[in-house]
């Protein structure tokens, strides 16, 4: 089958996948026109949308092997099914897949085994012929001229992975969401955390509305996932973070709850305003935003990247011209069309800001920790394994466009959030925000990956972590619904007799998240291997950069930060004895249609990093790397010397003889031992107590205020932001009243004044002399009138006296 | 269907027309004379929608014009006629204008007046949008004037009097500037009031039979421009000619608001597109750089302004300041490099975001405006402080509230999001700096609103003064609300609704107006007068 058809195939199976759960939200919404409110049916028809969804989606993935170059890279068959054996899990899948399965896998092997080389010459090829990526239109949003917006998709293994994950996570929380949420159906819902001044406060319950908006959500997460253009993901980047907003604030009644929304919108917006400006600048110069070329002209990896993935720098190194499909330079009235390279470098930040904000990096960080306000599926889905991630996502995907020195900063921030959110996550005692603390740090991970050119190690993370951190929220969230809605752990203590099914599927992902293995075997859950590449490629990096070798060390110590706060969360919540006798007297494990969805999720937290046999092929060997890897692009495989001013170093990771991979077992004990280290320090400290905690808090009072203040970022930022933006509004309010209506109101008044002035100086003067002119005639007349007597006799010497007069004048005045 | 000459005239007077019928009325038959003035403008609601389907959207120029002598002697014609840039107005003041209609039932006081006013102020609207003779859009720029002084003065709040003598000031001042520059036109174009014509004129193309015209001169056009300008700037409203605006709103009835929110404020921009921009291409672009900085700078004064109220409406009325401020933005993004206009698209691109941010503010204010006013009906206050928990008691309203707010926000999928990113993405061409700024009125925008939702909508209970009177949303409220969130919601999905048919018309205007300034001022110009001077 051809290429187009394949894609056509792809794009209908994921844009179901995707609209089904909009559809959803909007039936859910008006839910209680068609049942009534104690009613399950919304939590169902929510379920169903995204477990279809899941159904397209996994299809689309299996259709996708099927239809992809085996001799390219033969691995693929293995991914795909191993995504049949996530479909076992749901009793879905086809067994009869599974027959060819082993024989496949052998296959598979072989080669990347025996030689690095030809390998990698193949993967060449394929980079130069396949195209990878299937794209086309959904419609026209707006055309100006030559320049077109419009709604795309854009499927290559990556959009593949992601849906899969994504519908899988979501279909699991959903699940335990109708357990979780059940109190919800009532009539008179209790909230013992809002008082009224009639005392407590109660209302209906909104089950159908939780699951409305989380059908939205998940909308909005595929849609992002699926955009094949810049502006498209800038668009569901947004309706994520309303979809989020609405889910933190899902108690709307509760302040901290609407706080904590309003802020994480807010604080999201400031990284897309960043996001923002980057879309204009290659708005202006690149004239597109889509990702893949077509027929209207090159998309913008090609136009930045060419066709072999190298960029063409002028000499100077201050432009960087286009290139067209062709790899050709592009021209535009006879002059080649170019970027600037700090142009570039600007727009890669900018569109990297809106990854901060997102996957709340340094220094945006701080929404993440109050969105655990939103109800705990949410915290599990929203907050951890999906939305948060998308800013990774998008550093990958955006990948082509960064250069190196946007890489760096993206490898600093990352390097600085996983090591202040571990710090945070050590004292933190509420179960959620010890989570939310390690999700910030393990967004970190990610981000360094990414910015070390560890394109794969990173999202191979971002899909091991989806999975343990959402099984780790979810059983946190079983803990809380156990507790009755107590989540200070250090109320907490002994429950895994209580809850063992939570206890020992929380103990599998704290183990994965850790990064222990068995050392000689270097058999592990999935979170070590993927923490061992990212660990890995930082160690490449460093060393290709020594001036960088904070990259490399800063991670690993965090490594061993990390496994000490997970054990010292596990130890506390489960192990030991019950410090609260009455939390642990009440305390039951959750119903079944909780605990499966964790047991679903637990396996995958473990294998999903496997081979087919545990002995060959785990990590990056694996599937799921391996079919991440397909979507690689090429700057993140091949050693890339940049050619801007901060002189970096890209390592290779291909093959046997790259980079990264000399380093890797080094790398691989390094992080080991650190992680060894940690849970060891946990064991001796919460679990066997042997050092009491208090002790340690004591001798450093200082420092432990200031990671429980969150290293104070909360107060500067209201210092600094908040503050001021209410000072500022009130100037302009002010303003307007104080100084435009004032200026008004003179000039009004002077017309007044002015108007008096007028009416004086009419009744005053001009009529004045209206009435002078009046009262003189007047009066003169009144004086004339003496002279007419009506005496004939006086007539007529007036008369002759006048004669006499006029003559004399006459005389007088005439020249001689 | 209708001949142009009947369709166009019927959309102009119906609403006049009608309201003669309402003089037959009974007075105090309240609610008959309420169904008749919706009937009325719902029928001239269905006439523009005929105008729109028998628009064609390939066709850059005017369409169903035609023209017929009115003062001879001044050479003033009754010209109407129709293209990209006035049909989704007119369609829009149809639209609100009948949405207006149905949320006129608060209105209890002289019925009969308040309704009459109502059509007569529909009629002026219509006019401004369809004339194409100057005299003939002053007239209906005046007529408009005067029903909404009575409407605000007579209907409105407390401090009506004063709303209603500033509004009609402000608006007073424009008109005679406005005046001015016609006759300057008048007298420069061998009497015409023509605006193709002087378009025409301006563009260099004199008409047959004017041989004495010439093209007007820089100085003219800058004068003019700076004119027409400020008149249009008043009503867009822009910084520093605003503060009108919010008292307007605050005193004006439900209704009232919406109009002006949804309609008048339009008139602005429309003026500054149909009128100061092809007559002055010049001046335009002599002033772009002003422009521009002045939408940026009111984007940002208005969020701030906003941020700091605590008066519902005045919120609102200053949102609005802060949107229009990416009318004026999107319209100004005309980039001259080396004496010649660069990135013509970008520029198109630019006036395109600033039409869909009129209507899409036609929509979403309106709907702003409509959502305050249906709680000031129920608990007769708007202090922002003493408000919340309003989701608990209306949960319908409030959702669909938080629709028409979300598209006051700018988010995507709603129409508010098209206008404001399209300017935004136009204007790094034009001026990185600018557009940077205009950039950051993102987050403002969502400080804003958010917490005046928090304030009003989230939160356990409502506390204000008459909790008694918080009712279940009406069923004439919710036909306002929804009609407002679908057309909010199909707007902002399929933007290209809106903007195919204006496309062509602005595109032509795009070219028109960068040819003349580059033959006739720009680098081109220059070289000319120096070959000539040679």
């Amino acid at each position: 089958m051809d290429h187009q058809a394949t894609g056509e195939v792809l794009k209908n199976l994921l844009t179901v996948a995707w609209l089904l759960p909009l559809a959803g939200f909007v039936a859910e919404i008006y839910w209680l026109r068609w049942s009534n409110r104690l009613s399950k049916s919304s939590a169902l028809c929510a379920v169903a949308c995204i477990g279809i969804g899941f159904l397209c989606s996994a299809s689309a993935l299996v259709y996708w092997g099927c239809h992809t170059d085996w001799a390219v890279l033969k691995a693929e068959e293995h991914a795909e099914h191993h995504d049949a054996e996530a479909h076992d899990h749901h009793g879905e899948a086809a067994p009869a897949q599974a027959a060819d399965a082993t024989a496949a896998v052998d296959a598979a092997h072989e080669p990347g085994d025996a030689a690095g080389h030809p390998k990698q010459d193949e993967h060449k090829e394929s980079h130069a012929d396949a195209r990878k990526a299937y794209s086309g239109t959904f419609y026209k949003l707006a055309q100006f001229g030559k320049l077109s917006l419009s709604l795309d998709w854009y499927i290559d293994s990556l959009t593949l992975m992601m849906f899969t994950m994504v519908t899988f996570i979501a279909t699991c929380i959903h699940l335990f969401a109708i357990g979780y949420m059940k109190e919800e159906l009532t009539e008179e819902y209790e909230d013992h955390q809002v008082h009224t001044s009639h005392g407590h406060f109660s209302r209906p319950g909104r089950f159908h509305r939780f699951f409305s908006y989380l059908s939205l959500f998940c909308f909005s997460m595929l849609g992002l996932v699926l955009a094949g253009n810049i502006f498209q993901v800038f668009i569901f980047w947004e309706l994520v973070g309303i979809s989020s907003y609405l889910l933190i604030g899902f108690y709307i009644e509760r302040k901290s709850a609407s706080n904590a929304a309003n802020k994480a919108f807010i604080m999201n917006r400031v990284g897309d305003f960043g996001f923002l400006i980057g879309l204009m600048i290659l708005w202006t110069w690149c004239g597109t935003f889509q990702f893949d070329n077509t027929e209207a002209g090159p998309g913008l990896f090609t136009m930045i990247r060419g066709t072999d993935g190298v960029m063409d720098v002028s000499e100077d190194g201050k432009q960087v011209f286009l290139q067209d499909a062709h790899g050709h330079r592009l021209e535009n009235d006879g002059k080649p069309s170019t970027i600037g390279y700090l142009l570039l470098v600007a727009a890669g930040l900018g569109v990297f800001a809106g990854c901060i904000g997102k996957s709340a990096q340094f220094p945006l960080q701080t929404w993440l920790p109050d969105a655990m306000e939103g109800p705990t599926p949410v915290s599990a889905l929203v907050h951890s394994a999906t939305m948060v991630a998308a800013g990774v996502y998008l550093a990958a995907r955006f990948y082509p466009v960064f250069v190196p020195e946007v890489l760096l900063v993206i490898a600093y921030i990352g390097c600085i959030t996983l090591f202040v959110a571990a710090t945070i996550a050590l004292v933190a005692t509420d179960i959620k925000r010890v989570l939310a603390y390690s999700t910030i740090s393990q967004l970190g991970y990610m981000m360094l990956a990414i910015g070390v050119g560890g394109w794969g190690a990173g999202l191979f993370h971002l899909v091991t972590h989806a999975f343990f951190k959402s099984l780790m929220f979810l059983c946190s969230g079983s803990v809380i619904a156990g507790c009755h809605h107590v989540q200070e752990m250090p109320r907490m203590g002994g429950l895994r007799r209580k809850m063992p099914i939570t206890a020992y599927t929380m103990l599998i992902g704290v183990i994965a998240i850790s990064g222990l293995a068995i050392p000689v075997l270097n058999i592990g859950f999935s979170g070590f291997y993927s923490k061992d590449a990212i660990v890995a490629s930082a160690l490449a990096y460093s060393e290709l950069n020594p001036v960088h070798i904070l990259l490399f060390i800063t991670p690993l110590v965090t490594a061993g930060i990390t496994a000490f706060y997970m054990f010292r969360l596990w130890f506390l919540t489960f192990y030991g004895e019950p410090r609260d006798q009455h939390v642990y007297d009440h305390c039951d494990e959750s119903p079944r249609v909780m605990t499966t969805p964790l047991i679903a999720l637990s396996i995958l937290a473990a294998t999903c990093a496997w081979g087919w046999f545990l002995t060959s092929g785990a990590g990056e060997e694996g599937p799921l790397y391996r079919m991440i890897a397909f979507s690689e692009t090429v700057p993140a495989t091949e050693q890339v010397k940049s050619v801007g001013p901060a002189k970096i170093i890209l390592p290779s990771h291909q093959g046997h003889h790259s980079d990264v991979h000399k380093v890797h077992g080094q790398a691989g004990l390094l992080a080991l031992l650190a992680a060894f280290a940690g849970s060891t320090f946990a064991y001796v400290i919460y679990g066997a107590r042997v050092i009491n905690p208090n002790d340690i808090r004591r001798q450093f009072p200082q420092a432990y205020d200031f990671l429980v203040d969150k290293w104070r970022f909360d107060v500067l930022y209201d210092a600094m932001f908040v503050q001021p933006v209410h000072i500022v509004s009130a100037w302009c309010a002010g303003f307007d009243k104080k100084v435009l209506d004032v200026i008004l109101h003179a000039s009004a008044s002077i017309t007044l004044v002015v108007s008096k002035w007028d009416r004086l100086f009419d009744e005053n003067m001009v009529d004045g002399l209206v009435n002078m002119v009046g009262s003189t005639t007047r009066s003169v007349g009144y004086s004339l009138k003496v002279v007419q007597t009506g005496r004939l006799r006086q007539y007529v010497m007036w008369i002759a006296v006048g004669v006499v007069v006029l003559f004399g004048l006459l005389f007088t005045s005439l020249p001689k | 269907m209708f001949s142009s000459e009947f369709l166009l005239t019927a959309i102009v007077f119906l609403p006049a027309v009608w309201s003669l019928g309402l003089l037959a009325f009974d007075s105090q038959n309240k609610e008959s004379m309420r169904y008749w003035t919706v009937l009325g403008t719902a029928l001239t609601f269905v006439l523009t929608l005929q105008l729109w389907g028998s628009f064609d959207p390939a066709q850059a120029g005017m369409q169903h014009k035609f023209s017929v002598p009115w003062i001879p002697t001044w050479n003033v014609n009754f010209t109407l006629g129709v293209d990209g840039i006035s049909l989704p107005l007119v369609v829009l003041t149809g639209l609100v204008s009948l949405l207006a209609a149905i949320a006129s039932w608060s209105i209890d006081k002289h019925v009969k007046g308040y309704l009459i006013l109502f059509l007569i102020l529909e009629t002026g609207m219509m006019g401004v949008f369809l004339s194409l003779d100057f005299f003939l859009f002053y007239v209906f720029w005046e007529v408009m004037l005067l029903p909404m002084y009575f409407l605000i003065g007579v209907w409105g709040g407390p401090r009506r009097e004063y709303a209603a003598i500033k509004f009609f000031l402000y608006t007073l001042a424009g008109g005679v500037l406005m005046l001015i520059a016609m006759l300057m036109f008048y007298f420069n174009s061998g009497m015409s009031f023509d605006l193709l014509e002087l378009a025409d004129i301006a563009a260099g193309n004199i008409p047959a039979g004017k041989d004495k015209v010439v093209p007007f001169s820089e100085a003219l056009q800058l004068a003019a421009f700076i004119m027409l300008f400020i008149g249009f700037a008043i009503k867009l409203p822009s910084f520093p000619f605003h503060t009108w605006l919010p008292d307007a709103h605050v005193e004006a009835p439900t209704p009232i608001s919406m109009i002006l929110a949804g309609v008048l404020l339009k008139m602005g921009g429309y003026g500054i597109i149909r009128i100061a921009m092809p007559l002055c291409p010049y001046g335009a672009q002599y002033c772009a750089y002003f422009l521009v900085a002045l939408g940026v700078f009111s984007i940002i004064y208005g969020a701030f302004a906003a941020m700091a109220q605590t008066d519902f409406k005045r919120l609102v009325a200053y949102s609005s300041v802060s949107h229009m401020g990416y009318v004026l933005l999107g319209l100004a993004v005309w980039k001259i490099t080396d004496g010649k206009t660069s990135g013509a698209d970008y520029w198109a691109m630019g006036i395109n975001a600033a039409m869909f941010q009129m209507i899409a503010h036609g929509i979403s204010s309106t709907g702003m405006f409509f959502m305050v006013g249906v709680l000031y009906d129920r608990v007769h206050h708007r202090d922002l402080n003493k408000f919340g928990g309003i989701a608990q008691l209306m949960p319908e309203y409030s959702g669909l509230a938080a629709v028409i707010f979300f598209a006051g926000l700018g988010l995507p999928g709603l129409c508010g999001f098209v206008g404001e990113i399209f300017s935004v993405l136009s204007c790094w061409n034009f001026s990185p700096l600018l557009a940077i700024i205009a950039a950051s009125g993102v987050i403002l925008t969502a400080g804003y609103i958010l917490w005046t939702m928090q304030r009003v909508y989230l939160g356990p209970e409502y506390k204000g003064p008459h909790p008694e009177g918080i009712i279940p949303f009406l069923p004439r409220e919710r036909l306002v609300a929804y009609t407002l969130v679908i057309f909010a919601i199909v707007f902002g999905v399929f933007p290209n609704i809106l903007f195919k048919p204006m496309n062509k018309s602005i595109s032509h205007l795009v070219q028109s107006m960068s040819h003349t300034y580059d033959t006739h001022h720009g680098a081109a110009a220059t070289v000319q007068t120096t070959q000539v001077t040679q």
